[in-house]
């Protein structure tokens, strides 16, 4: 069984790029993620893309990684599930919490 | 002096000084140049190496060189010889240095320089003025020549050595020593004095005359001894006055006890060996021990040594010998006084008794003569008329021999004694005369040996005095012998007979000796057959002894007995020859020997003393009760014969303590006593007999000899009644008596009465003084002690007190009792004492104090009974009954064992008590003790062999070791138990004990015996029930325990038990059989397989104990077991029950809330009933904890159910933060009484949820699906969401590592991740079999951040890598 995630990239209604994930993000899908997260980069071109993880259940350190990668080119949204994890691990100045 | 110049300047070759020290500066500063020698820088070379060897040596020396013999010394001549010429001597010429001895030493040195042959002198006398006088001085010497370059003769070196001090040492030490010497010759002052001069006249340099002066009583001083000078010489005149001035002496001075020194200034006085008179002389005092000094020693001084500390001691030593002489002379002179006038005094005495004598001859004739017609006339006469004679007969037989003796003695004085020496066998005729008296040593229980073996030559004696010699001797040997023997023998020793009368009797004190043979001389105080005795028998012995040429001595030992040796010359050349006659052949010795034996024979008991015969019946009903005490038997015979005549009971005895023994025992009206007896007198006893109260009121009526005012007063005075003087009428005797009875008893009357109703009581009557002697006691205290009144009183400690050496602990129970006694005004109590023939007894006592009436005194009134039997049946009932407790409740044999042994240990108060059972031959018993300590190899080896000993002894017979202990061998279930019981020192093993513990170890045997069979029942039910139970395999998250009871017999009703249902769901039960023992448990195993069964059956409870009730009806012993019995789904904490009578579960939750699973309830198991069993439903709360139990935990005696059942609640939940296993042991040891549980126990605890134990391959894909169990279980535990979150993150990273990090070699590793919950915090870990890394390159960055995660998500993360894997444990708290 591995770990459920889908990924959705598309623009929001004022354009700017969102990428998606929903389920669960650890090691076995990490690589799955990061390379999602390179095409959405890919698609929002110069712009900022913002990674809407509210409907992540899960994310570990693997996952992380992938996000630190482009801190410079990322917003994040998160619900108050994953929030404290996004502020432990430094990424709270990209976050916003929703929800 | 003078001639060196100290202002000229060191010469050249001044080298020759160096090395000299003082005297080398002195030497170069002298000035040589103008001695012949010149300056030292053109000396020759012999002279320069003489100076330096004179210079270098430390003898003492000195030389001369030159035609001046130019003078040089060293500084030990300088030190020892030189004095004050120094350091003018230095450089001159030695005629001039040594002028005043240079007659004597010129001639010698001329010789040494004319011949050049040394010389030696040895102490030679020179008279050196080197002090500022002419002073005698002793030199040892020799002068050697001394030679130039060129070989002449130029000088001479002489090393010399003083010895002065030696050689005056060895002069006065000489005369002190012949002043001390041999002072046995000197007997009279004068003598002492003349040796004295010959002394000091032997040392006239030191002493060139001395005067002895003695103080006279007229105040003057008598010149008593002169040496070295005429007496009457001015310088000694022969009186010298104490007062006044111008007298030669300072006598004054001197009878003050102080020394003086006198100038003299008169050229006539002698000089001794000195050829100049002496200028002082030294006066000391001739002291006297304690009075003004004996007079003094003037000892004229030698002139030429001065009064130094040594000489002042030597005069004085001198006159302390003077002195000393003087005291022994003048004590002597008044020994020799004395023993003259002792002497005269003798002589006079003798002379005395003799002319009295003299005078008694007649009368005495005159009455033995007609008394022995009388005897031969009234031959059959009455027996009381022959007896009165016989007394006449004995009595001026006895007379006549005291005349006799005393006859002897002035006829031996005035040297008139006719004696008639003829030759003997002295053995055969010594043997005849002791034959005589072997009738009188056979009745006094004596062994007579007699050794007289024919002798020759022969001896010649008198036999008139040869008779008196032996026959004295014997009789005085009988008399002082009370036990043992008495031995005659003759011999040949040494050319002279010999002839020794030897006893084992008192003997004499080694004081005594020195005046045994003195004339009237008696031993005060010795223990004898009779008083009657006038001292002279053994002065006679001795006197005619002497007649003969021989001498007499004696031996003695105090209580070993005495010998006295007869030494005899054979032939006749030491006797005067007009005094030997022929041997007149053997004559009869019964003649002479008569009044000695007969004598002898009234000392002696005759075996009656109390004769019946001449006692006719008393003439009235209440006789008087007479005690005759007096040691001459006539005397004694006469009184009683008086008394009974006047119809008085008489009892007689010999002397004063048998009197006092007499009246103790028995009461008597009158004590009649002569006052002069062996060992107590007639006074002491009046003495002993006042002191005592019980024998106070009894009145004495003493006799005596001793006439006059003085000694009645004194017997008086001592407390006697009445007093009469001998000779006394019969009629005054008799008269006083009566006088004294009535009197006697009409104050005694009362007394009387009192007496006979104390000795009436059946129970001991005592009477104890304020100090607590027992003063009175009656006859039943006699009875039960064995202690008699002749014993009064008995101070404390009394002699019926155990013996604090042999018993300490009675002894001080008695010693306690005592302080009571004489502490409160009444009391009782019961204590152990000794019969006097040493058995114990034990007595109970009551006392009061009253005060004694008549005196005012306080006594202490008691009486008491022997309690003996009823004390050891009190103590053997309680022993027993302690025992047998300490048997019924023993768990197990050792228990039991123990328990007896404690018991025994508090019985006997023992040091301690052990057991040894010996189980087989081989090996060393098991040893059990009161003592923990205590080991058989502990054992010392003397007692370990007791032990084994005692092992082959019959069972259950004591065996006492004095003063140890006492051991019993009994049966024991394992082997043969020895018992001992180690008392210690100081305690005997009564007859008493050792019934008690033979009792006893039967009663252990048959306790152990029983406690081993119930102890095995116990051990295979145990076996049994643990065999049900267990090894149980409890599902995860419950614990159990199961705990029999710990007192015999309590094992085998309960259970507990789980069982896995199909849908996952677990089964659990808890029950109780009734009963125990091996029967329960069988009935209980039963119980629970079927139970079990059924609940796989139905899942239901109330379907399985419904099931149930119908399988125990058909089970014996299985209806009325209660049962809880419960179903739970571990996967949401709900929980279906239903209980059989069986106490109510209890759930705590995480807020610490009890809920009392109390539904469901219904009957126990098998009871008939009408109703279904019914079920209810409980759903238990995250991290609460549920326990199931049986009525063992909770119930006990005097408590309701219910505070047991808060008490279990209670340790549950103080026990929330602690893991359920070890909850489990909390809750069993926190319930359980002092003394252990006294029902078996069963609990089962389960904490929800239980742990999650999750095993996975290390593969990255089977993550989701372990944080999926984890997250369920989460909710389970009931903390939040954000929580759960974090704890998913971390257990995440975990496990993440541990697929990463540690599987990287071995892929196919697995990981176990669990989880625990407590009611306040989770606890994770994870356990891989990899070993984790540090990060260290960019490819480990996030599995750093991974761990930076954990530790952040986590209260506590500790990771520990090992070989085998790595464990990762992570703590977080659950907020509330």
């Amino acid at each position: 069984m591995t770990t459920q995630l889908s990924l959705t990239t598309g623009p929001r209604s004022d354009g700017v790029m969102v990428l998606t994930p929903v389920g669960e993000i650890d090691m076995s899908n990490a690589g799955t993620f990061a390379a999602a997260l390179a095409e959405a980069l890919g698609r929002a071109g110069s712009d900022q893309l913002v990674v809407d993880l509210t409907r992540v259940e899960y994310i570990d350190s693997a996952g992380l990684a992938a996000l630190f990668e482009h801190v410079e080119r990322i917003q994040l949204v998160a619900g108050p599930l994953l929030a404290p994890l996004l502020t432990i691990a430094g990424l709270a100045d990209l976050t916003t919490v929703e929800g | 002096m003078g001639g060196t110049g100290h202002d000229r300047l060191p010469t050249a070759g001044i080298d020759v000084f160096t090395g000299g020290g003082e005297v080398g500066r002195d030497l170069a500063a002298v000035d040589w140049e103008s001695t012949p020698l010149g300056p030292p820088a053109g000396w020759p070379q012999s002279l320069q190496t003489a100076v330096s060897i004179l210079l270098s040596s430390r003898f003492p020396m000195w030389m001369a060189w030159g035609p001046e013999l130019t003078f040089f010394c060293n500084a030990a001549y300088r030190r020892d010889t030189l004095g004050r010429k120094y350091p003018w001597a230095l450089g001159r010429r030695a005629s001039e240095v040594w002028a005043e001895i240079w007659d004597d030493i010129g001639p010698r040195i001329a010789t040494v320089l004319g011949t050049g042959q040394a010389t030696w002198d040895e102490a030679l006398l020179l008279f050196l003025e080197r002090s500022g006088y002419r002073e005698e001085s002793y030199h040892t010497f020799s002068y050697s020549p001394l030679r130039d370059d060129d070989g002449a003769l130029v000088g001479m070196l002489c090393v010399v050595s003083e010895e002065t001090e030696r050689v005056l040492g060895e002069r006065r030490m000489a005369t002190l020593r012949d002043l001390g010497s041999d002072p046995s010759v000197v007997r009279t002052e004068l003598e002492m004095l003349t040796f004295v001069g010959q002394q000091l006249s032997r040392n006239p340099r030191d002493l060139p005359f001395t005067l002895t002066y003695l103080f006279q009583d007229d105040g003057r001083a008598r010149l008593a001894a002169a040496t070295g000078i005429p007496a009457g010489h001015p310088a000694a005149p022969l009186t010298v006055g104490i007062e006044g001035a111008g007298e030669v002496w300072p006598a004054a001075t001197l009878a003050r006890a102080e020394s003086a020194l006198v100038d003299l200034d008169d050229a006539g006085l002698p000089g001794g060996d000195w050829p100049e008179p002496p200028t002082q002389a030294l006066l000391v005092p001739l002291l006297r021990q304690g009075a003004a000094p004996y007079g003094f020693l003037v000892a004229a001084l030698n002139r030429y040594r001065a009064l130094d500390h040594a000489y002042r001691g030597f005069v004085e030593l001198a006159a302390g010998h003077v002195a000393a002489g003087i005291a022994s002379a003048r004590s002597y002179q008044a020994q020799q006084r004395r023993a003259e006038e002792l002497a005269e005094l003798d002589r006079a005495k003798t002379a005395f008794f003799s002319n009295i004598s003299h005078e008694f001859r007649t009368p005495l004739t005159l009455i033995m003569g007609p008394v022995q017609e009388l005897r031969a006339y009234l031959g059959d006469a009455n027996e009381r008329v022959r007896e009165e004679l016989d007394v006449i007969n004995r009595n001026a037989l006895r007379l006549g021999k005291l005349v006799n003796t005393l006859l002897d003695f002035s006829r031996i004085e005035a040297g008139r004694m006719q004696a008639r020496y003829e030759p003997v066998d002295l053995g055969v005729s010594t043997a005849e005369l002791a034959s005589a008296f072997r009738s009188a040593v056979d009745r006094a229980g004596l062994a007579f040996e007699v050794d007289c073996p024919p002798l020759s030559p022969a001896v010649y004696i008198d036999r008139g005095m040869w008779e008196k010699v032996v026959l004295n001797l014997l009789s005085n040997a009988l008399k002082f012998t009370f036990e043992g023997s008495v031995r005659v023998a003759v011999r040949a020793e040494e050319g002279q007979a010999v002839v020794t009368v030897a006893d084992t009797g008192i003997g004499v004190a080694e004081k005594e000796m020195p005046r045994l043979f003195e004339r009237f001389h008696r031993i005060e105080n010795a223990r004898s057959r009779s008083n009657e005795g006038s001292g002279i028998g053994l002065a006679l012995v001795k006197e005619l002894v002497a007649q003969h040429g021989g001498t007499i001595t004696a031996d003695s030992e105090v209580g070993k007995g005495t010998v006295f040796t007869i030494r005899l010359p054979f032939g006749a050349g030491h006797l005067p020859a007009d005094s030997l006659g022929p041997a007149a052949g053997a004559v009869a010795v019964s003649a002479t020997a008569d009044p000695y034996v007969q004598e002898a024979l009234r000392w002696l008991p005759n075996g009656v003393e109390r004769p019946e015969v001449a006692s006719p019946a008393p003439a009235n009903a209440n006789p008087v009760k007479v005690l005759v005490a007096d040691d001459n038997a006539d005397m004694r015979d006469y009184l009683v014969r008086l008394l009974r005549t006047a119809g008085h009971r008489v009892d007689a005895v010999r002397d004063g303590q048998e009197a006092l023994v007499a009246v103790r025992v028995d009461t008597y009206d009158l004590v009649v006593s002569d006052v002069m007896m062996p060992r107590l007198d007639g006074l002491q006893l009046v003495a002993a007999l006042r002191a005592d109260p019980r024998t106070a009121g009894t009145p004495v009526l003493l006799l005596s000899a001793r006439a006059g005012e003085e000694a009645s007063i004194e017997g008086l005075e001592a407390g006697a009644d009445d007093y009469l003087v001998k000779p006394f009428s019969a009629a005054e005797l008799l008269a006083r008596v009566r006088a004294n009875v009535e009197l006697a008893r009409l104050r005694t009357h009362h007394a009387r009465w009192r007496t006979a109703l104390v000795d009436s009581l059946q129970e001991a009557f005592f009477v104890c003084d304020e100090n607590g002697a027992v003063i009175e006691i009656n006859a039943a205290f006699t009875d039960i002690l064995g202690f008699g009144p002749e014993g009064l009183p008995y101070a404390p400690i009394h002699p019926w007190w155990p013996r604090e050496e042999v018993d300490a602990e009675a002894y001080q129970l008695v010693a306690d009792a005592f302080a009571t006694l004489l502490r409160q005004t009444h009391g009782s109590y019961t204590i152990p004492v000794d019969h006097r023939d040493g058995h114990r007894l034990w007595a109970a006592a009551a006392f009061n104090q009253v005060v004694d009436p008549d005196n005012g005194r306080r006594v202490i009134v008691g009486t008491f009974r022997d309690v003996t039997d009823e004390h050891y049946a009190i103590q053997r009932e309680s022993a027993l009954a302690g025992l047998s407790l300490r048997l019924s409740e023993a768990d197990d044999l050792a228990d039991g064992l123990r328990g007896a042994l404690d018991e025994l240990h508090e019985l006997w108060h023992a040091r301690y008590v052990l057991a040894a059972v010996f189980e087989d031959d081989s090996a060393d018993p098991a040893v059990t003790a009161t003592d923990p300590g205590l080991r058989w190899a502990g054992l010392p080896e003397a007692r370990r062999e007791t032990l084994t000993a005692l092992r082959d002894r019959p069972l259950l017979t004591p065996v006492a070791e004095r003063t140890a202990g006492a051991g019993i061998v009994l049966e024991h279930p394992r082997g043969t138990l020895v018992l001992w019981v180690e008392l210690g020192e100081k305690r005997p093993f009564t007859e008493q004990d050792r019934t008690l513990l033979a009792l006893l170890a039967g009663h252990i045997g048959q306790g152990l015996r029983r406690v081993h069979q119930i102890d095995q029942q116990r051990e295979t039910a145990l076996a049994l029930q643990r065999a049900i139970l267990g090894p149980a395999e409890l599902p995860i998250g419950f614990a159990v325990r199961y705990e029999p009871a710990t007192r015999p017999l309590k094992v085998g009703g309960d259970w507990y038990d789980t069982v896995r249902l199909p849908d996952g769901r677990i089964g659990i039960v808890v029950g109780d059989c009734v009963g125990h023992g091996l029967p329960a448990a069988t009935v209980m195993g039963q119980l629970r397989s079927a139970c079990r069964a059924l609940l796989l059956q139905f899942a239901s409870p109330a379907q399985t104990l419904t099931a149930l009730d119908r399988f125990a009806a058909q089970l014996p012993g299985a209806p009325c077991a209660t049962v809880f019995c419960g179903v739970l789904d571990p996967g949401t904490g709900h929980l279906r029950y239903s209980s059989a009578g069986h106490p109510p579960a209890v759930v705590v939750d995480a807020a610490g809330a009890p809920h009392l699973l109390d539904r469901g309830q219904s009957r126990p198991i098998a009871v008939s009933s009408d109703g279904p069993r019914t079920e209810a439903e409980f759903t238990v709360p995250p991290r609460a904890t549920l326990m199931l139990y049986t009525d063992g935990l909770v119930e006990r005696r005097r408590y309701p159910v219910s505070a047991g059942i808060e008490r279990a609640t209670a340790a549950i939940q103080a026990g929330q933060r602690t893991p359920v296993e070890e909850l489990a042991d909390d809750v069993m040891t926190r319930l359980a009484p002092a003394d252990g549980y006294d029902d078996d126990v069963a609990l089962l605890l389960y904490r929800h949820p239980a742990p999650l134990e999750i095993e996975f391959p290390a593969d990255a894909a089977r993550l989701a699906q372990v944080r999926g169990a984890l997250r369920g279980w989460l909710e389970l535990c009931g903390v939040d969401r954000i929580m759960a979150q974090n704890v998913l993150v971390a257990a995440g990273e975990a496990c993440a590592n541990a697929i990463e990090h540690g599987h990287r070699d071995a892929p196919a590793g697995r990981i176990r991740l669990s989880a625990t919950a407590t009611v306040e915090d989770l606890r994770l870990v994870v356990v891989d079999s990899g070993r984790w890394k540090i990060p260290q390159s960019a490819l480990d960055t996030h599995r750093g951040r991974g761990l930076m995660l954990m530790r952040a998500l986590m209260q506590e993360v500790t990771v520990t890598t090992g070989l085998a894997g790595t464990t990762v444990e992570m703590q977080a708290r659950i907020s509330p």
